[in-house]
């Protein structure tokens, strides 16, 4: 099988810091991978590696089998990198000319420059706004331009660190259905993000690090399926009679009681029918199934840390 | 070289929406001021020459040392150095037509500077020899370029290089002879000053002034052109070797 991307015992370390510890990552090609953790779990050492721009301490990281390491241009010619944020554009210049700057970092020139930058203004929805300053622009405009930047080069492979920061919900949408044309043109795209919605909705799979090491790579689907919830019961407007019953059931771990809503998680599928029994029973007629999040995954696997990074 | 001049272009575009970038229009004119009103003073209105040149070539190295610095220092700052970095370009290429860029297009204080001494003093410097006026600004504004590229290198290495910055401006003015010719310096000092290019523009500029025959006028375009190119091939070299030292030490973004 090719891989756009494949770490084999990966290891960085700053000083005595260990930002990264025998990772071993694949990356089909073709595939939107996500790459969720907290901060400092080292999601961005990996892409900083991957792009080239960080040597690993050991191990090896190859991009479309390109080294990183004795490979250099290979790989910097195979990758589009987008960093997030406010930062990494030239404010007092219009969108166009910071982009024919990275084309032209890219080896375009002529023609072929000009018509690839009106390619991408128009594929991020900023031909309207060509022309004007990109300080005067908004956060997820300027989150666009990061992205065309990211394209501009053609990249078979596309590192995206935290691309959707600042965005309103329509541009978030926009960037998941960007996210599907480049898996649809065969474009393989690491994406590093908190946001779960995110991930659940562009990733084909998603793989969870923390403290520079991968816990696991799966599914978002097979990833709730492995909770040890395996299916989590809401009820609406549910009597309070009825509600005590189930909180009396063996099988029942949690019920919560929010707004009129039920929510009832239990240990095995047993338990999930004897609580729908409870709700029917109790007149209950409004009442659905549904799997834990990819939010809850992350919080099982990584622990609720609030604001705190990791170690 | 198409790569070179997308980032001279771009600089270009860049400089002239950055109002520290015109420091050089400011301060050019007022060195001018300087120099001519102590000749003027003395006596020596044949040292016109020298006080309209000196001024031009001080402003436009240090904008060329500042600008080498202040690259680094501003992608660092904007998040586009690690960016630019990933890319396949040379980064060494890419710097050298931004520094170029600023240096060239500073070179209208030449203007500004005759302007002064015409408007203020009263001294019609008279160019002699233009095709050799441009061509040595030019080929100077280049080596300038080329040259202080290395401090780009050590920038990128040390987020707090701006000693050495300092330390390469008025020793380059004195072995220049910018104002002071290099025959006037104490003779040991001497064979030193025909290794920096500053010295061969500053000898040529002013025979462009002159009204003589430029001598071996080719010869002295050349050694400005190989000491120019020496030193960017030296911050080439400085370049490659810095950024493979700081993707093994992790601090290329480090500020």
């Amino acid at each position: 099988m090719s891989y756009a991307v494949e770490t084999r015992g990966l290891r960085r370390l700053f000083g005595a810091a260990v930002a990264l510890d025998s990772i071993d990552l694949s990356v089909r090609a073709g595939e939107v991978r996500g790459l969720l953790g907290p901060n400092g779990a080292g999601k961005t050492t990996l892409c900083k590696i991957l792009s080239t721009v960080l040597l690993p301490s050991a191990g090896t990281a190859l991009v479309l089998g390109h080294d990183v390491r004795r490979d250099t241009q290979a790989v910097k010619q195979s990758i589009g990198v987008v960093f997030g944020g406010d930062r990494g554009l030239y404010g007092r210049l219009n969108p166009k000319q910071n982009l024919r700057l990275w084309g032209a970092l890219y080896g375009l020139h002529g023609r072929s420059l000009s018509r690839r930058v009106d390619e991408l203004l128009d594929r991020v929805g900023l031909t309207a706004r060509a022309g004007d300053r990109v300080d005067g622009f908004s956060r997820g405009m300027k989150q666009r331009l990061h992205l065309a930047r990211g394209l501009v080069g053609d990249p078979r492979v596309l590192i995206l660190d935290e691309p959707t920061t600042g965005m309103d919900p329509v541009a978030a949408r926009d960037f998941r259905a960007l996210v599907g044309e480049l898996r649809a043109e065969g474009r393989s795209v690491l994406l590093t993000t908190h946001d779960m919605a995110e991930a659940e909705a562009v990733c084909d799979e998603v793989t969870l690090i923390d403290n520079g090491r991968l816990l696991v790579t799966d599914t978002p689907a097979r990833l709730a399926d492995s909770l040890s919830v395996p299916e989590r019961v809401e009820a609406d407007d549910v009597p309070s009679p009825v509600v005590a019953q189930i909180r009396e059931l063996p099988e029942v771990t949690a019920v919560r009681l929010s707004d009129g809503l039920l929510t009832v998680d239990a240990t095995s599928d047993a338990g999930v029918r004897r609580v729908l029994s409870c709700l029917i029973d109790g007149g209950v007629t409004r009442v659905r199934t549904v799997r834990p999040s990819l939010e809850e995954v992350y919080l099982h696997l990584i622990g609720d840390r609030g604001m705190s990074v990791s170690t | 070289m198409r790569l070179f001049w997308s980032a001279f272009r771009f600089q270009a575009a860049l400089a002239v929406r950055t109002p520290d970038t015109a420091h050089v229009l400011v301060t050019a004119p007022l060195y001018t001021i300087v120099f001519l009103a102590i000749s003027e003073h003395a006596g020596r209105a044949d040292l016109a020459p020298y006080s309209v040149l000196a001024p031009v070539l001080m402003s436009l190295w240090s904008l060329a040392l500042l600008t080498a610095s202040d690259l680094i220092s501003r992608e660092r700052s904007r998040g586009t150095l690690e960016a630019m970095v990933a890319t396949p370009a040379s980064f060494a290429v890419v710097l050298v037509g931004r520094i170029s860029a600023v240096t060239t297009v500073s070179l209208v204080s030449f203007v500004e500077s005759w302007l002064v001494a015409y408007l203020l003093f009263g001294r019609l410097v008279h160019v002699d020899h233009p095709v050799t006026l441009v061509c040595c600004l030019v080929l100077s504004a280049l080596a300038m370029a080329g040259t202080a590229s290395t401090i780009s290198a050590l920038y990128v290495l040390l987020p707090t290089a701006r000693t050495v910055q300092n330390t390469l401006t008025y020793p380059f003015y004195l072995l220049g002879g910018i104002l002071v010719p290099v025959s006037f310096l104490p003779v040991w000092i001497q064979p030193f000053s025909k290794l920096v290019f500053l010295s061969w523009s500053a000898d040529l500029l002013r025979s462009s002034l002159s009204p003589q025959p430029v001598v071996d006028e080719l010869f002295r375009l050349s050694a400005i052109a190989v000491l120019g190119a020496a030193g960017c091939a030296l911050g080439a070299f400085l370049i490659r070797r810095i950024l493979r030292r700081v993707r093994l030490t992790g601090t290329l973004a480090r500020v």
